[in-house]
């Protein structure tokens, strides 16, 4: 039995009706992206530009390879774009994992403790401004390795909007909650739990999802300038050194739409974990 | 509810509080403050924003310490907050993150830790009903209505049965329905479990409906508790009926007056105050007082014509109250240079009448006669009372009802003409009716609603009664006493020591517009001034001076178009009358404002500055007016020995058990 429309507007409709209704908010974002594609095609096509055009990385071979077997292995650096993002994100994971733990830690002590922070603001702020591709030297340096240097360039670059982001939502509990707490003489250990992260978490999310993306632009930074190593960034710098240039254009897509997912995939974990917020 | 007997649960002993300012040095907040709360009292702190309540508040809960003086609760002093001393913040303070069950579970948990999980969620639940928020429980606070939430608050204030409960502003952010209703639940709440409650609003209906006490607090820097009211009304109070209860506009208009009063008092010393000379006068910047009367014209007459700055005074502002009361504290601490004022007042405030120490205040000017005259409701002429006779009789007959009459200020000729004329009449005017200070812009209203039999009260208000058919006129003023004093011009003595030219610039200046004023044909442009809004905002038609007439002479049905007959100027009525203030202060003394003083000759010797009136009036050229009157005679052809006040006394029938007593003053000095 076909529900009538008149009782439940919404639930019968057709998904051809569907789309027509909400094409407000699909249809823009579709003609800019199809029109920025086109545009695209016509100045390749007509010798404009020497990038090649979009078709071409399903007309030629070696895109079109990628792109259709990313599980490939042919061992040593030669693997599909699978691995090769699976390695950068390992990574990331690493650096950022360590750069949350650090960062929402000092963050909470300088957010409580006005001196600590007045000690250390000069240093964090000039340390902040320092751009990832400089840690590349020093960290290399550091570690005598690639594979640490990585992470800790990661760490060193997603640390800052965690620490600030946290200090600053420590700093912003309303008095009020520290009255109530106050009054209803609660012990350091439930503060804690019960006031300060429920209170920071909006804060602590904010920061995490900025580091996110920075943590992403990083890696394939130092991916680029540490040669040998298995990943998304070295993989572009590969094929730009073998002048593969459709490699590179899927390269740049690819890694856009990885840093695209991963910062749903924050915005999606800040509405699950702190909701009503 | 008060009981005086119980222990105090909390005693704020002479707390001072200052706070570091930002560019160096500090704010003294409260000074010496001294409270008692007893057990089971509920209390509310009134007063302006910023005037410390809240800090006060704060010291009490131990979220703030006192620079000096302690607090003590139960015995101990308070060093730092506790569950024991539960706040209800004015925000709710609720954590949004938590249900409506788990805000209060975690007060619960946390100050009763040691009890199992079932009595726990019991003691909950018995809160989350208390406040009536079953069906809410599960919702977050975000969810609920600003009503909603600040009954979650008091709930977890209640679950962890503190002694004494702070409410900061409770109800400040919620709409007036909302409010009300959450009044009465704290109000029940509060009754069933004998709560000790500490209460900051600034809502006067607010405190009187709750409060056994209403402790309100003075304007800063250094603010104190500048008085504190005993809510007389019985408990269980409804919301709607404590409206009703006597004392519940008394107890209102009283809380707003002191607001009103902190107000002013911010306002003046937000101005410089440097004493300005100028002209050969020691002071030209002078703040002049005057209630919305008729009997103001002068005032307003030297300010529109330009007669204060003729006589050298740059600077004057005159300061409108709705009060003499406002008058006389304006005096008494020195906001106002000089006023308006009713003619009884300066021997008044000398004799102490003000309920303070005897503060000589001295006129060198009278500044209008007659221009009063008695009046009484519809709702009696309906029953036919138009005369005294009638309402003598209509007394009798209604003997269980309370009848209360409108003066304007126990020292005004209104209230010692009326009392006179109603004890000459055999009506005791403190047994047989009541007689209330009401502001005379009051009146009238008061007198539609019947509150009050009638009044006895000065133009407009006077008139305007009868000309609306809300009341009748069953005495003029020259029915009782022709001529009679009716305002004169007040200063305090040590300011008349300290500026003596400026006080003779002053009174010619008011001489002067007192002439004006007494020319019939500047009336008309008289009630077109003063119906501006700076002086009484009514219309013009309603403010009318008039020639003495027969009609308001008899008083009684024929005046019903009674227009007051005002004297401003001429031989005899400006000069200030040693005898006309010795006849007052019998009065006074006979109904028992003030003790007759023994020391009379010495008080009227100073109040009335002969020499000032002199001066002013010989250099306006205006000799022939210091004529001096002689000889008092009322309508009851008693006549008043001046020789022998205290046989005048004697000889009247009706008076309270007067005494006399030496006024202690201490001699004329500048302040």
């Amino acid at each position: 039995m076909v529900p009538t429309s008149s009782r439940r507007p919404g639930a019968s409709i057709s998904p051809l009706r569907w789309l027509t209704r909400s094409s407000g908010s699909w249809l823009p974002p579709l003609l800019g992206t199809g029109g920025f594609l086109l545009l695209w095609q016509i100045l390749s096509s007509a010798g404009v530009i020497a990038l090649p055009a979009p078709s071409s990385l399903f007309t030629e071979e070696r895109t079109r390879t990628l792109i259709f077997y990313p599980f490939y292995d042919r061992g040593g650096l030669d693997k599909g774009l699978f691995w090769q993002t699976m390695a950068s994100l390992s990574r990331v994971a690493q650096g950022y994992t360590l750069a949350a733990l650090v960062g929402i830690a000092v963050g909470i002590t300088i957010g409580l403790k006005p001196t600590i922070n007045r000690a250390f603001d000069p240093l964090f702020q000039f340390l902040r401004m320092v751009a990832p591709l400089a840690w590349v030297p020093i960290a290399l340096v550091l570690f005598q390795n690639n594979q640490p240097a990585a992470i800790f360039v990661i760490f060193i670059t997603a640390i800052w909007p965690i620490l600030i982001n946290t200090a600053e939502g420590v700093r912003q509990i309303p008095q009020d909650y520290r009255n109530v707490a106050l009054v209803l003489q609660m012990s350091s250990r439930r503060f804690f739990t019960k006031v300060l992260i429920p209170s920071a978490l909006p804060y602590i999310f904010t920061g995490l999802r900025i580091s996110i993306g920075l943590a992403w632009l990083a890696i394939i930074a130092a991916e680029i300038v540490m040669p040998g190593t298995l990943g998304i960034g070295f993989f572009i710098w590969d094929a730009y050194q073998q002048n593969y240039v459709g490699e590179i254009v899927l390269g740049v897509i690819w890694i856009g739409a990885i840093g695209l997912v991963l910062d749903r995939l924050m915005a999606w974990l800040q509405t699950r974990i702190s909701p009503g917020q | 509810m008060t009981t005086t007997t119980a222990p105090s649960l909390v005693d704020v002993r002479t707390i001072d509080k200052s706070f570091a300012l930002k560019g160096g040095g500090t704010y003294l907040a409260l000074q010496g403050i001294d409270l008692e709360i007893h057990k089971g009292e509920f209390i509310s702190l009134i007063g302006h924003s910023g005037c410390g309540k809240s800090t006060l508040l704060n010291m009490i809960a131990g979220l703030d310490l006192p620079t000096e003086g302690t607090v003590l609760l139960d015995g101990e002093a308070v060093k730092r907050p506790g569950p024991d001393k539960m706040v209800v913040f004015q925000n709710y303070s609720l954590l949004p993150w938590l249900t409506v069950r788990e805000n209060i579970a975690l007060a619960v948990d946390e100050v009763m830790g040691k009890i199992s999980s079932t009595e726990r969620d019991a003691l909950v639940q018995e809160h989350i009903d208390m406040v009536g928020l079953g069906p809410a429980a599960s919702k977050l606070p975000l969810q609920l209505s600003g009503g909603m939430r600040q009954r979650v608050a008091i709930a977890r204030a209640l679950s962890i049965r503190p002694k004494l409960l702070l409410l900061d502003e409770p109800f400040g952010a919620l709409d007036a329905l909302t409010r009300g209703n959450l009044q009465e639940k704290l109000m029940q709440i509060c009754n069933e479990h004998e709560l000790t409650a500490v209460m900051v609003t600034h809502d006067v209906d607010e405190a009187v409906l709750l409060s056994d006490r209403i402790v309100m607090l003075t304007n800063g820097p250094g603010s104190n508790i500048g008085g504190i009211l005993e809510v007389d009304i019985p408990r269980p109070r409804q919301r709607l009926e404590v409206v009703h209860h006597p004392s519940y506009y008394s107890l209102r208009s009283e809380i707003i007056y002191f607001l009103n009063r902190q107000k002013r008092v911010k306002q003046w010393r937000a101005r410089p105050h440097q004493v300005v000379a100028r002209h050969g006068l020691e002071k030209v910047n002078l703040d002049l007082g005057f209630l919305p009367l008729a009997a103001s014209a002068p005032l307003a007459v030297a300010e529109a014509h330009g007669l204060f700055t003729k006589h050298g005074l740059d600077e004057v502002s005159l300061i409108r109250e709705p009060t003499w009361r406002g008058i006389v504290d304006g005096l008494v601490d020195g906001t106002l240079d000089a006023s308006v004022m009713p003619a009884g007042m300066p021997t008044w405030m000398t004799a102490g009448g003000h309920g303070g120490a005897p503060l000589p205040i001295v006129t060198a000017l009278t500044l209008s006669r007659n221009g009063n005259g008695i009046t009484l409701g519809r709702r009696l002429a309906e029953q036919g009372v138009r005369t005294v006779e009638d309402y003598r009789a209509y007394l009798k007959s209604h003997e269980r009802e309370p009848h209360t009459m409108g003066i304007v200020h126990e020292a005004s000729m209104h209230n010692l003409l009326l009392r006179y004329w109603l004890a000459a009449n055999g009506i005791d005017p403190d047994k047989d009716v009541h007689l209330q200070a009401l502001p005379p812009a009051q009146m009238l209203a008061d007198l539609k609603d019947g509150s009050i039999d009638g009044y006895c009260v000065g133009a407009p208000w006077l008139d305007r009664a009868i000309r609306d058919g809300h009341g009748i006129a069953v005495a003029g003023d020259l029915a009782i006493w022709p001529g009679h004093p009716g305002k004169v011009l007040g200063v305090r003595e040590d300011w008349a020591i300290a500026y003596p030219n400026t006080h003779i610039a002053l009174t010619k200046a008011m001489l002067e517009a007192c002439r004006y004023c007494a020319d019939p044909a500047h009336w008309g442009e008289l009630s077109e001034l003063l119906s501006d809004r700076r002086y009484l905002g009514i219309k013009p038609e309603l403010i009318r001076f008039s020639e003495a007439s027969t009609d308001v002479d008899r008083g009684g049905p024929e005046s019903e178009s009674a227009v007051p007959h005002h004297l401003f100027f001429g031989e005899g009525l400006n000069r200030p009358s040693r005898t006309e203030h010795l006849w007052m202060m019998t009065q006074m003394a006979r109904w028992g404002e003030i003790p007759l003083p023994r020391n009379w000759v010495e008080i009227l010797e100073r109040v009335c500055q002969v020499g000032v009136f002199s001066t002013a009036a010989r250099e306006l050229g205006l000799d022939a007016i210091s004529y001096q009157r002689q000889g008092i005679e009322l309508f009851d052809g008693l006549p008043f020995n001046a020789d022998d006040p205290i046989g005048y006394l004697n000889a009247q029938t009706i008076k309270r058990d007067f005494s006399i007593a030496e006024i202690p003053l201490a001699p004329p000095r500048r302040s």
